[in-house]
């Protein structure tokens, strides 16, 4: 391993003695990547990084670094080696899990007691735990069991100064103190590194049957929609995709045959000149698809009853674009679009301008310019303040949300 | 006048909010002297009734300049002190601020102002078939800022989640004045989950004037039963079987027999005399709620529960849970003097804590009542003692203390929904670390630098938890005269 210019040899050989020389990659002549092996290391990595000025970036998968559109920083802290599944009591239905577990092995875990994290982020084969609670990545599920603010009860932190905090607990009922958890969730590994995760679980449905719905148009879907989420149906998921081929509202119910619920929703759909037609699970996997390499791909949030006026609009108002969506009918919509970047770095802006929707781009594509999010600027200096606060130095995830940082 | 304020302060506050939203009389700030920790009681320097988010910037501004300490008040029902005035504060409370500001069905939101009654939120949706979530027992008193403050839960939390769940977006204004909106009334506001730090934070962080809540669709069928066992290690046996055959209830109470003969005195709900009783309510489309009671059912009598009784009617399920919401209240009847606490166990430890509980229960000779949430493991177990005999009250309080330690041990937490407020501000100590809780107080000041917004509340101070003095529990006027219950 030949260690460049930028990296002296003492900063190296001094990383390297806190994990052991084989758990440091040089990757170029600013950047690596160090893969401690618990809580403790990471404290003292980051202790360390502090001391010395450089920058980090926590690193699970890899799969939403792009997230944020922060700088490369000096060291790639990754959690690879902080993979186990902690434990499960699953009589309390809760579990603990070290942030660098993947996300389906986890899954697979607690389904061998019939529970679950009830929340399907994308790409769940590679994702890591701390990446999706990072990136507060949430899926169909949420319209069921709400987002990872509902189902993180409790994290160990590392903070810039290599301080170890926890915050939460192990228990689902819990209001002492600040919760932490909620700050941490979404932050993009800007204010401290998640180590570990709490998580309050739920029992795998027994039940479920999933359903579809085809039309030219969404806003032929609209009716359907609202009646379904004023309906006492025991929805687990509505989803609506969306392309220029056509739309597909995706129901997923989750009542006990004998509830015999798929019966009223048949009515449901009727009373619309609608058709119902029960399909198979593989409607629901495909939002990763989206994340083609060349794509740009957005986050949009609209009034929920706006959705499908909103999907078509996307189709009808961007003609030179081929879009397409998978929207959540509580008001989430995740778009990819394609075409020439001034196209789409055009339409983003006039996506921005609306007051009704807030766009977050997750994934640009080649040329295109956009600002990741955009924070109203009162809302913005408090977010700056409890930065401040937790990363003086804005060592954490250099460039992400502050772009000045 | 008591008042440290300057007559030029005190002219302009009055400038902002008029003669009606000022009080400075001393009979009349007795009102606000204490909140439902009645055992400890501060004169405000002045309390404010504004009427507006403008007033309430102008006032935090005028307080920032002037380095006035302020606590924000609803109706005065927290249990943990939370609204409880600091030396020369000013007292901000929102009784003038009660409207409902705009209903969004179907987007499923309200949009409504501090001072709202947490049961009028409900009333207001009601004729349309919808409901707001969290059901504090106070409800009927209770204000939607003081839930926000105290992240206020109820019975229901189980299945819906907690104030936190129902919040959408916040009009808050900071300590120094500025006006800041926290959420979004759509998904994923972006950047920090500051609404997800300010719900819960007791007031430390500023003041929320407007608020857009999630209301949810009422449900079709709502079924309780009623399982009596002879042990309490059966039901919270049943409890953890309900738990583990997938079935999520909107409700899960044990209460003892000490509890059940109190409530029976008080409020004659006919509950079976029995050691233990299960409370399970069940929620859903009735095709579903059948399907799920056999099953509950056929748990309790596997676990030897000799009667269970089903209410499917309106009737019977408010007798049935007035008597539960009695109990606590009812505890006066045991016994002149009763402490509540508000701990928190992992479910599965509940059999081993009761017991432990027990033990020190008899060790100090006090007799110990349960009540709780037990589908979350939320403890509500209540000291009964007679301060008339010498030395009990403090074997009483440091029994309630220890029993929170218990929780602690256990994996738990000091408060499930009550909140640390000043009663358990020292009690945070154990179960937080040092660093634990530096790490809150950088969100604090991030926030509030000069430590205006509600000042000694929530964490330990030198000052506060050397003295050791925490202080009984006494009943809040509102708890003995039934208007609420301690839940």
């Amino acid at each position: 391993m030949s260690v460049s210019v930028a990296w002296p040899h003492h900063l190296t050989d001094q990383l390297a003695s806190l994990v052991g020389p084989e758990h440091l990659r040089i990757d170029s002549e600013t950047a690596l990547t160090i893969s401690p092996a618990n809580t403790a290391q990471v404290s003292g990595i980051l202790a360390f990084a502090h001391e010395h000025r450089l920058s980090v970036c926590p690193h699970g998968a890899g799969t939403k670094q792009t997230w944020g559109q922060g700088k490369t920083p000096s060291i790639f802290l990754s959690l690879a080696r902080l993979n186990r599944v902690i434990e499960h009591p699953w009589q309390d239905l809760t579990c603990t899990v070290q942030a660098g577990c993947n996300w389906a092995a986890l899954q697979q875990t607690l389904a061998a007691h019939g529970q679950f994290v009830a929340l399907d982020p994308l790409f769940e084969d590679r994702a890591t735990v701390g990446g999706v609670v990072s990136a507060n990545d949430s899926g169909a599920l949420r319209h069921r069991y709400g987002s990872l603010r509902d189902l993180v009860i409790g994290m160990t932190l590392v903070l810039a100064d290599g301080t170890i905090a926890r915050a939460g607990g192990k228990v689902v009922k819990n209001v002492a103190g600040y919760d932490l958890c909620k700050l941490m969730t979404g932050s993009l590994g800007t204010l401290a590194i998640i180590t570990e995760v709490n998580f309050r679980l739920h029992s795998l449905p027994r039940h479920t049957r999933h359903f579809t719905v085809a039309a030219p148009k969404a806003s032929l879907l609209a009716g359907l929609v609202a009646s379904i989420r004023a309906s006492h149906l025991l929805t687990q998921s509505l989803q609506l995709r969306s392309s220029a081929s056509g739309c597909f509202l995706g129901i997923r119910l989750n009542a006990h045959p004998q509830a015999e619920q798929e019966e009223i929703l048949a009515q449901m759909t009727r009373a619309e000149n609608l058709e119902l037609a029960e399909c198979g699970e593989e409607l629901w996997g495909t939002r990763d698809s989206l994340f083609a390499p060349e794509a740009t791909v957005l986050r949009i949030s609209t009034p929920p009853d706006q959705v499908c006026a909103f999907v078509d609009e996307l189709q009808l108002s961007y003609t030179d674009l081929e879009v397409h969506t998978i929207a959540q009918a509580f008001g989430l919509c995740d778009v990819a679009l394609h075409g020439a970047p001034e196209i789409i770095t055009d339409a983003i802006r006039r996506l921005r301008a609306d007051a009704d929707t807030t766009v977050a781009v997750l994934q640009l594509g080649p040329g295109v310019e956009a600002p990741a999010f955009e924070i109203a600027a009162p809302v913005l200096s408090l977010m700056q303040a409890v930065k401040h606060k937790f990363d003086p130095e804005s060592l954490l995830g250099p460039g992400k949300f502050f772009r000045e940082a | 006048m008591p008042s440290s304020l300057t007559p030029a302060v005190l002219a302009e506050l009055q400038r902002i909010v008029g003669d009606r939203g000022l009080i400075t009389a001393v009979n009349q700030l007795q009102t606000y002297e204490c909140d439902g920790l009645t055992a400890f009681r501060v004169l405000p320097s002045a309390v404010l009734l504004p009427e507006s988010t403008g007033q309430v910037q102008q006032i935090l501004r005028l307080c920032h300049r002037e380095r006035i300490p302020f606590v924000a008040r609803g109706s005065g029902t927290g249990l943990s002190g939370g609204a409880l005035p600091t030396e020369g504060c000013l007292v901000i409370t929102f009784s003038r601020m009660n409207r409902i500001l705009a209903v969004d069905l179907a987007n499923q939101q309200i949009t409504v102002q501090p001072g709202v009654i947490n049961s009028n939120v409900t009333a207001a949706v009601s004729p349309h078939g919808y409901f707001y979530a969290p059901d504090p027992s106070s409800q009927t008193v209770c204000t939607i800022g003081g839930n926000i403050a105290e992240n206020a839960g109820g019975a229901h939390c189980l299945k819906y989640g907690f104030t936190v769940t129902h919040v959408l977006e916040m009009t808050v204004v900071l300590p120094n004045g500025d006006l800041v909106t926290l959420g979004a009334k759509t998904p994923n506001a972006p950047g920090y989950d500051l609404a997800g730090v300010f719900i819960g934070s007791e007031g430390t962080l500023g003041i929320a004037t407007e608020m857009t809540l999630r209301i949810m669709r009422k449900p079709e069928t709502v079924q309780v039963i009623l399982a009596a066992f002879n042990t309490i290690q059966a039901a919270a046996q049943s409890v953890s079987d309900v738990i583990a055959s997938g079935q999520l209830p909107a409700a899960m109470e044990i209460m003892d027999r000490l509890s059940i003969e109190a409530a029976e005195i008080s409020v004659h709900p006919n509950y079976p005399s029995c050691e233990a009783l299960l409370l399970i309510e069940l929620d859903g489309p009735e095709a579903e709620v059948n399907l799920q009671m056999q099953t509950v059912t056929d748990i309790c009598r596997g676990n030897g529960a000799w009667e269970t009784r089903l209410a499917i009617d309106e009737q019977d399920r408010f007798l049935i849970w007035k008597g539960r919401k009695a109990a606590f209240a009812a505890a006066g009847r045991l016994s002149p003097n009763y402490i509540v606490q508000d701990g928190v166990i992992p479910r599965t430890s509940l059999p081993a804590v009761l017991e432990k509980l027990n033990a020190m229960a008899v060790a100090e000779n006090l007799r110990v009542t349960n009540v709780f949430h037990a589908g979350d493991g939320n403890l509500h177990p209540i000291v009964l003692y007679n301060r008339e005999n010498p030395g009990e009250e403090e074997r009483a309080i440091d029994l309630s203390l220890r029993i929170l330690d218990v929780c602690v041990e256990a994996g738990g937490s000091i408060t499930g929904e009550h909140g640390v407020g000043r009663e358990k501000q020292c009690s945070m100590s154990y179960m937080f670390s040092d660093p634990d809780l530096e790490t809150m107080q950088r969100v604090r000041h991030a926030f509030d630098p000069l430590d205006l917004s509600n000042p000694e509340k929530l964490f330990p101070t030198p000052r506060i938890c050397g003295e050791r003095s925490r202080g009984a529990y006494a009943p809040h006027p509102l708890e003995t005269s039934g208007i609420a219950e301690v839940f």
